[in-house]
């Protein structure tokens, strides 16, 4: 508006009926402008429809003069992290970059803080129990957490449930014991794991990211084997031992669960990679190896972060002896348990008829586990050097049949 | 050489535990947990719990450990729609690496990158304690409520996703993290002593909080990346709330005395934070970098205030309208001094 031109003021017609209607205080319109707030904030105020009250102790003042010290908050600036791989898109791992991507060997910031912005002084403990990178970390979490979103699946929609069709009764039956054991063994898992979570500090985020997508895998891996149990014509078995599971919530450290869980993640990996074997459908062959693709981020994770672990601390080698070794006892009583080794039994051999073949298939699967198990330990860099007997009987030659 | 494994003859005892045949048929959103929960196998009140690892319907082993203290009864953390929800939230699991726009950002006035970086900053760390607080309570679930423990789980991937797409979101676009929120409210949510003055204080109030912010996150958000991230992020966060209010809706209505104790936790989330976990949005570096988005600058600074009371607005009002929705309505005549001002 030209200089000079008459004017009825920054305050309208539909503003004064607007702070009316609002029941704002006569005059307040005014005197905002007076104090210096544009006629756009004074719009904006009656469009939130602010009582009496708010309006005035808003608009009757001087307005509010930021601080803006956050501004200039001592952290790196300047950062514009770029996708390595247009196919993953922007990855965890594409933002570690400068002080973000460093990730200390000593965390010793107690609070709730994101690794690498500025310190709030007076801020509360957490009660973070972890903050040593070694004990947690490997350097391919992002990478794997990447993966595990990329590579999700949904139990209700990508599994042909409308194709499967009955199955020999005993058969049928020992496929809903083996769904019912993993239902139980995965949820149990993530239960475990999730009670590991408050303890990791800030200073991990990335491993902890990972340690959620695992979780969650191991969550629909226990609603995908119910899910199998209970949609042709079985029903659920008998709970799974619980030997195993209650040594993993028995650890006082991380260290000792991981140790512990390694046995049991390799032993199922195994398991779930050949049980292409015992499955009677497409949709069991897709659900098995869907969960061992998952189980796969999962050991690669284990099989890092113990070699990282032992290299970082050498004097804690020894130690990690004892935890497999509890772990190896309690597996290979379950493996003995009937409910464990009989349907595997009956499914490998087709039949009750057939259990001798069965046995042997089984007794060649168990040995693939234990191997596979020591080869994993071998890739971390660490010697088993006393083999629980209940595992190592597996290795042994059978005894050559008397001629 | 040793004998090769000793093979015990077959019990087969286990094929004997199949009283009720199940064949559960897939819908038209595939084979839910809704589809399976039938028969022997639905959840139901007064189940036997044994604070074993047993799911719900498998047949207990006479000699199975207990793992601790588990709830013993459905009402202790239930909520209607768990199986729906978790359901829900496979199917609508999204990437933060490649379901973002991050094309579309652009350079930014230096104002307001610092603005949406801070911003970013204070979500990146409340996401990462709402992955904590559900871990944390997992092994008190018993496997007779194992859906509401397959909800949780799923809530620990959303959460990280959040926590990772906020951190992202700081460091894609030449700006970095900026100043340590106030952490005030949070600790709250991991002091709980209850599953439900947790769901109550996480889900309902903390959530709901950041909701209703994530719902403004057409004015917040400078770009188009920033405005998907929050639509994204608010999808998820739909999720949690509605477990909360489901779960409180059972809790008063299963077991009313419970609500003057209820209140009680609420009045101590209150009168401890003006932003009840949600990371304090009062807090000068948030409140400030909130003003300057929704002012659309640092010369419109008085105009981002009157916006941010808006938020404050919706935020109390969604979170009244979410308690009287959970038959918590007179929650209206005891709130907080810090939240009662926006109350009308």
């Amino acid at each position: 508006m030209a200089e000079g031109e008459p004017t009825e003021g920054p305050i309208t017609a539909e503003m004064r009926a607007a702070a009316q209607a609002l029941g704002w205080e006569e005059g307040l319109l005014e005197r905002a402008i007076d104090w210096g707030y544009s006629p756009r904030t004074v719009v904006s105020a009656l469009g939130t429809k602010l009582a009496p009250a708010q309006a005035k102790s808003f608009l009757d003042r001087e307005p509010l003069k930021p601080d803006l010290t956050w501004m200039d908050a001592p952290t790196e600036w300047g950062v514009r992290a770029e996708q390595a791989d247009a196919d993953m898109g922007l990855t965890v791992g594409d933002i570690m970059v400068g002080s973000y991507g460093e990730i200390p060997d000593l965390w010793t910031d107690r609070t709730e803080i994101a690794r690498g912005s500025n310190p709030q002084l007076g801020q509360e403990d957490m009660g973070y129990t972890i903050f040593e990178k070694a004990v947690v970390w490997t350097d391919s979490v992002a990478d794997l957490y990447e993966r595990a979103i990329r590579d999700r699946w949904a139990p209700a929609t990508d599994l042909g449930w409308r194709s499967l069709e009955a199955l020999p009764d005993e058969v049928e039956k020992a496929i809903c014991q083996v769904m019912t054991e993993h239902s139980e063994r995965a949820y149990a898992e993530a239960s475990v794991l999730g009670r590991w979570l408050p303890e990791i500090s800030y200073g991990f985020v990335e491993m902890k990211l990972f340690m959620s997508s695992v979780i969650y895998d191991l969550a629909r891996h226990a609603e995908a084997f119910r899910k199998r149990a209970l949609s042709n014509g079985g029903g659920l078995g008998l709970q799974a031992p619980t030997d195993l599971i209650r040594g993993a919530s028995e650890a006082r450290t991380y260290p000792e669960l991981m140790a512990y869980l390694f046995v049991q993640d390799s032993a199922f990996l195994t398991f779930f990679r050949h049980a292409g074997d015992i499955a009677q459908n497409q949709l069991e062959r897709d659900l098995y190896a869907l969960v061992a693709s998952d189980r796969e981020r999962l050991m690669e994770y284990q099989v890092e972060r113990f070699e990282a672990f032992l290299l970082a601390m050498p004097d804690r080698r020894e130690e990690q002896q004892r935890y497999l070794a509890k772990a190896e006892v309690r597996l290979a009583r379950e493996w003995n348990d009937p409910a464990v080794r009989e349907p595997l039994i009956l499914l490998l051999g087709g039949s009750r008829e057939n259990a001798a073949a069965g046995e042997a298939a089984l007794t060649a699967l168990r040995r693939r586990q234990v191997e596979e198990y020591l080869g994993h330990l071998d890739k971390a860099g660490f010697i088993r050097s006393r083999l629980h007997s209940g595992l190592a009987v597996y290795l042994e030659e059978p005894e050559t049949a008397p001629a | 050489m040793s004998a090769a494994p000793t093979t015990p003859e077959l019990d087969l005892s286990w094929l004997d535990l199949y009283d009720d045949p199940t064949s559960a048929e897939p819908t038209k959103k595939g084979l839910t947990l809704d589809a399976i929960d039938i028969g022997d196998y639905a959840s139901q009140e007064d189940l036997p719990r044994d604070m074993t690892p047993r799911l719900r319907g498998a047949t207990a082993r006479e000699d199975a450990h207990r793992m601790g203290l588990t709830y013993n009864t459905k009402h202790d953390v239930w909520a209607d729609q768990c199986r729906s929800l978790y359901e829900e939230a496979v199917q609508r699991q999204w990437s933060s690496a490649r379901d973002i726009p991050w094309d579309t950002l652009k350079e930014l006035p230096d104002e307001k990158e610092r603005a949406m970086c801070q911003v970013a900053t204070m979500l990146a760390e409340v996401e990462f304690i709402a992955g904590d607080v559900p871990g944390q309570w997992l092994p008190h679930i018993s496997g007779d409520e194992f859906e509401v423990g397959l909800f949780l789980m799923s809530q620990i991937m959303d959460e990280a996703r959040h926590t990772d797409v906020f951190r992202k979101r700081a460091l894609a676009n030449g700006g970095g993290l900026l100043q340590q929120g106030a952490g005030l409210g949070l600790r709250n949510l991991i002091e709980a002593q209850d599953f439900t003055e947790m769901s109550v204080l996480m889900h309902v109030q903390a959530e709901g909080f950041v909701q209703s912010m994530f719902r403004m996150g057409e004015l917040i958000g400078p770009t188009q990346a920033d405005k998907r991230i929050f639509r994204m992020a608010a999808q998820d966060e739909s999720r949690h709330l509605a477990f909360g209010v489901m779960h409180l809706k059972h809790v008063l209505s299963e077991t009313p005395e419970r609500r003057e104790e209820i209140h009680h936790y609420l009045d101590k989330a209150e009168d401890r934070s003006a932003g009840g976990g949600s990371g304090d949005v009062t807090f000068p570096p948030v409140f400030e970098s909130l003003c300057i988005l929704l002012g659309g600058g640092k010369d419109r600074f008085d105009e981002g205030v009157a916006k941010f009371l808006l938020l404050r607005r919706r935020q109390v009002k969604e979170y009244l309208h979410r308690l009287d929705v959970a038959g918590l309505g007179d929650r209206r005549e005891r709130l907080g001094s810090a939240l009662a001002q926006y109350a009308n």
